[in-house]
């Protein structure tokens, strides 16, 4: 579903991503750790088009992105993300939150949109928290919103960008719980976290980055328990 | 102080007072909107109106409210072989005044909308201008309000200055006053306190929207 193929991205001289080749098929859910600084986020936001990549190409469903084969817009409403800060919008309650972006599209009317809207609310357990300001809301539940936010325009793919690092402990619980959820459902997803836990539960296949390339990918129990990469494994000696 | 001076003083700064509320308002509307297209442009990519729009910042931040009101009343008419009112020419000029600064406003509100919530808009697949207007400017607009309030304040009392160009607000009725009265003291003394009196009510309305942004924040 999502090919990335040589990607690199730079920032002036600085070298974020080298020669990234990463595949994704449909239905499946790739955790990415590593140190930070290793360009996981980078290359979350190369696909979609948050970050322009420098080199290599991403190929969605078969459509170059990098090389203007695919609308960006169209692109960015079938790959969904959610931020490590959330990124709500606070003046707007959480259901408007939530309706805001399907209603401007055009990909719902106002009515349709509130309803799945609710529905959404109701599946990351935020219902009656509908006409409340986000200010008002823990990190979790606000992470919660943003998912549903994110759901709203009906993703065929999701990318969470470190989504529980800005969390209290005790709050990062329910966010992975609705990820979970997400998982079973047969979401795509690509997730770069510090979880570890997470990863290994739930995710498909794990990708080890550090210094800009990929260093090791596998199955997390492979990964977890096997690693190949001497550098895999000092840096799961050091988060386990 | 006589009653008789009473009794035609204060019809006068009451004229006066209306001419000075009039032209401020028109000034901070006209103002935010030279203003808001002013600071849109200083976030945009092209470098012809960036210029422009600097050079009009540069034009009116580098010279006094009263050498560009005087410039407005004599000058510029008569360069164009037209006439224009003091009046006309005293709302235009604390206009393009206001609209200088209030692009400074703007800008940096704009600016101060985190980058991330442009992020969130766009990577919910909104355009660039959906989430321009429907984004950032909706808290841009609220984080503006309390500076908008003071700027109104400052324009209120920069009026005063069209005095030298016969503006017939509150300070030129004062001085038309004195003119024939020669009573400068109860004269300017009253004149302050219609100021006062006219900026505390501002100053009272400026922390009231001050508190109901904050409490919604």
């Amino acid at each position: 579903m999502i090919d990335i193929q040589h990607l690199s991205k730079n920032f002036d001289e600085l070298c974020v991503l080298s020669d990234i080749n990463l595949h994704v098929q449909e239905g499946e859910v790739v955790c990415i750790i590593g140190p930070s600084g290793s360009g996981k986020s980078t290359l979350l936001r190369c696909i979609n088009l948050l970050e322009q990549p420098t080199g290599g190409k991403i190929f969605y469903r078969g459509k170059d992105i990098t090389g203007g084969e695919m609308d960006i817009r169209q692109l960015r409403e079938e790959v969904g993300m959610v931020f490590q800060h959330f990124n709500l919008f606070p003046l707007r309650t959480v259901l408007e939150n939530v309706t805001l972006a399907p209603v401007l599209t055009k990909t719902k009317n106002k009515r349709e949109a509130k309803q799945f809207g609710m529905e959404l609310l109701e599946k990351v357990g935020l219902a009656e928290k509908a006409n409340v300001k986000p200010a008002n809301l823990s990190g979790g539940m606000q992470q919660r919103v943003a998912i549903a936010r994110a759901l709203a325009m009906q993703p065929k793919a999701l990318l969470f960008d470190e989504p529980t690092s800005a969390l209290d402990p005790e709050l990062v619980g329910d966010v992975l719980e609705v990820m979970k959820k997400l998982a079973l459902e047969g979401m795509t997803m690509l997730v770069v976290t510090h979880e570890m836990g997470f990863a290994r539960d739930v995710a498909h296949r794990v990708v080890f980055m550090d210094n800009g390339s990929i260093v090791e990918e596998g199955n997390p129990e492979d990964i977890f328990t096997n690693p190949k990469e001497e550098r895999t494994r000092a840096f799961l000696n050091r988060v386990l | 102080m006589s009653l008789s001076l009473l009794k035609v003083l204060i019809p006068m700064l009451l004229t006066g007072l209306k001419y000075t509320i009039q032209i401020a308002l028109l000034g901070i509307i006209f103002g935010f909107f030279i203003g808001s297209l002013t600071g849109f442009v200083l976030q945009w990519k092209s470098k012809v109106l960036k210029f422009i729009a600097g050079v009009y910042i540069w034009i009116i931040r580098g010279t006094p409210l009263v050498v560009q009101a005087l410039y407005m009343y004599y000058v510029i008419p008569k360069l164009l072989h037209t006439d224009i009112s003091s009046y006309t020419a005293g709302v235009i000029v604390v206009s393009l005044n206001s609209g200088a600064f209030i692009a400074e406003i703007v800008r940096g509100a704009l600016q101060g909308v985190a980058l991330g919530q442009k992020e969130a808009g766009l990577s919910l697949g909104l355009s660039p201008k959906q989430t321009l207007f429907h984004i950032i400017v909706p808290p841009a607009f609220r984080s503006m309000l309390p500076a908008l309030c003071n700027h109104f304040i400052i324009i209120v009392k920069d009026t005063a200055l069209l005095s030298m160009i016969t503006v017939n607000e509150m300070t030129h009725q004062a001085q038309n006053y004195t003119a024939m009265s020669f009573q400068y003291i109860p004269t300017y003394t009253i004149l302050a306190l219609f100021y006062l009196i006219l900026i505390s009510v501002l100053i009272l309305l400026q922390k009231y929207v001050e508190k109901r942004m904050g409490a919604t924040k």
